[in-house]
């Protein structure tokens, strides 16, 4: 829901577990309860993409039968796996460019069960017009971290579990060339191109490539991207929102001409579900234009980066509670 | 018996089973690329371990994969 300040704080008083996005002075001004935020003033609401510094998106998690928040860096984000409730779900937002959510990104796709318990949630950021950085908040404490993560772990009632899922508008041309990366890295300068060695901000630019257009990886039939930040001529680095992974083949996405339809598209296949979250990235709403554009049944906040268990680019990702 | 052998032909690539659980296919990827960087007996156990581990805390929902893979 999209609401004002006043509902906000309501809500929190009346003790009710919620995850919040909103605006670094709106979340500043929320009185202590269960509750953790991040800060973005970029929204997918029902009735469509808007940049908003008075409203808050609030997700009430009215199935939790049980709670806890935490918060973490780097030397113990994965214990996240741990903290988990054994049948529940954890929201979890990290700061933009933070050593923790760097650390996650590149590490979390090695780490030992972390597909044992659903965790979702996203990469807080500022209004890229004005700068600022990002936050996350604790609401059980009323602290806010520029360098932490946070996580709402909730316990769910027994017949209850959580499924996560994404949208991903992007698919990658078979024929098109093969990129692949010689280790896990969030910045480079070589690549393999079809096998052979080759600079990769070199390639970009011969080829004309619109970075606006991220690599995708086959994840067992998931298609993951990587999105890239900048490309350095004169350092001939390539720096990525994600990372790469040795051992993977990408290629970059085919060109999508309207990213409003295709994504409309997209959500025909998704028409009948319920979620209780969902977010979507800034790139999707900057380069895709939905200001003023619903993604129905999703709405949510719009983000620097989304976690489905891993970080992911260029993605809708949601969670939903089914029965058992 | 039977699932372990066709869990171990999927984590060794030698078979392929794609799911419409998100997470089984972020795992089934992850213990894919786990074993090719260390294709011995132990890895694989280890592999087999966590995805069965998987399959038993979400038994109630991944039936049909188990049906399916069983049947591979």
């Amino acid at each position: 829901m999209f609401i004002n300040l006043e509902e906000a704080k309501k809500l929190i008083l009346e003790g009710r577990i919620l995850h919040i996005a909103a605006e670094e002075s709106l979340l500043n001004q929320l009185p202590k309860g269960k509750w953790i935020a991040g800060t973005t003033p970029y929204f997918i609401t029902e009735q469509g993409g808007i940049t908003s510094k008075d409203k808050l998106f609030v997700n009430e998690i009215t199935d939790a039968v049980d709670f806890k928040t935490a918060v973490y860096d780097r030397s113990n984000i994965f214990d996240i796996t741990k903290d988990a409730f054994a049948n529940g779900m954890t929201f979890l937002v990290m700061p933009f460019a933070s050593d923790v959510a760097v650390f996650y990104a590149k590490e979390a796709p090695n780490v030992d069960d972390l597909f044992m318990n659903p965790v979702i949630g996203w990469i807080s950021g500022y209004d890229l017009s004005t700068g600022s950085s990002a936050k996350v908040y604790d609401g059980v404490t009323g602290t806010a971290y520029g360098d932490k993560a946070v996580a709402l772990h909730i316990s769910l009632p027994d017949n209850k579990t959580a499924s996560i899922g994404i949208v991903n508008i992007f698919s990658a041309d078979n024929d098109d060339a093969v990129i692949e990366f010689k280790e896990d890295a969030l910045s480079v300068t070589k690549c393999l191109v079809n096998g052979k060695e080759t600079v990769f901000s070199d390639y970009i630019t011969e080829n004309k490539i619109d970075t606006q257009l991220p690599l995708v990886a086959d994840y067992n039939g998931v298609l993951i991207n990587v999105s890239i930040k900048s490309v350095s001529k004169e350092n001939k680095t390539v720096d990525f929102y994600a990372p790469v992974f040795s051992g993977k083949e990408y290629r970059f996405a085919r060109p999508v001409d309207d990213y409003a339809a295709s994504l409309a598209e997209q959500l025909k296949g998704h028409k009948d579900v319920k979620p209780v979250f969902s977010c979507n990235c800034i790139l999707n709403y900057l380069y895709g234009n939905l200001d003023g554009k619903a993604t129905p049944p999703f709405a949510g906040p719009v983000t620097f980066g989304e976690i489905a268990y891993q970080l992911l680019n260029q993605t809708l990702v949601y969670a939903e509670l089914i029965d058992k | 018996m039977e699932l372990d052998f066709k869990l171990q032909k999927i984590i060794k690539k030698e078979a392929e089973y794609k799911s419409t659980n998100l997470g089984l296919n972020l795992l089934i990827s992850r213990l894919q690329r786990r074993y090719s960087l260390n294709p011995s007996q132990a890895e694989l156990d280890n592999c087999l371990r966590e995805i069965k581990a998987f399959f038993e805390k979400y038994a109630n929902i991944m039936k049909k994969d188990v049906d399916a893979i069983e049947k591979l």
